[in-house]
């Protein structure tokens, strides 16, 4: 598994729960979101590229932070 | 835009909204698609109210734009 870190402008626990919600939709992922540091980091074997366009499903700014 | 001219409008509940941040996004990101000529998001009644040109768009598209957000969308009619 690759650890990545993004950042993902979420502001509230509604904003987290639709993180949530369109990581699980793409599935094959293991993830972490920390809400007061507006991070997300996911185990996953998908490309970079796949995850961000999930993250920026939810309308929020969305960027790659780097590996963990 | 009056119905006259076609326009119709939907109201769709949205679960997993917790503050106005959802809101703006959601109107933000739906304002934009194609079709769609006004929404307003209620967070209270936590639903949305959606004009739209039933030549471009339709309910059912419009609750799964809502769902990839990652909320929880449904018609309510």
């Amino acid at each position: 598994f690759q650890k990545h870190e993004f950042f993902v402008d979420m502001t509230c626990e509604g904003c987290s729960n639709a993180v949530t919600r369109v990581l699980n939709k793409l599935g094959g992922v293991q993830f972490e979101i920390d809400l007061p540091n507006k991070k997300v980091i996911v185990e996953s074997d998908h490309s970079v590229n796949t995850l961000l366009d999930t993250l920026k499903k939810t309308g929020k700014n969305a960027s790659y932070t780097g590996e963990k | 835009m009056d119905p006259a001219s076609g326009a119709r409008s939907v109201v769709i509940s949205v679960e997993g909204m917790t503050c106005n941040s959802c809101v703006e996004t959601i109107e933000a990101h739906i304002s934009k698609l194609n079709g769609v000529l006004s929404i307003k998001v209620s967070l209270r009644d936590k639903s949305a109210a959606i004009i739209y040109n039933p030549k471009e768009q339709a309910p059912g598209a419009l609750r799964e734009a809502i769902e990839d957000m990652g909320f929880v969308a449904a018609l309510t009619d």
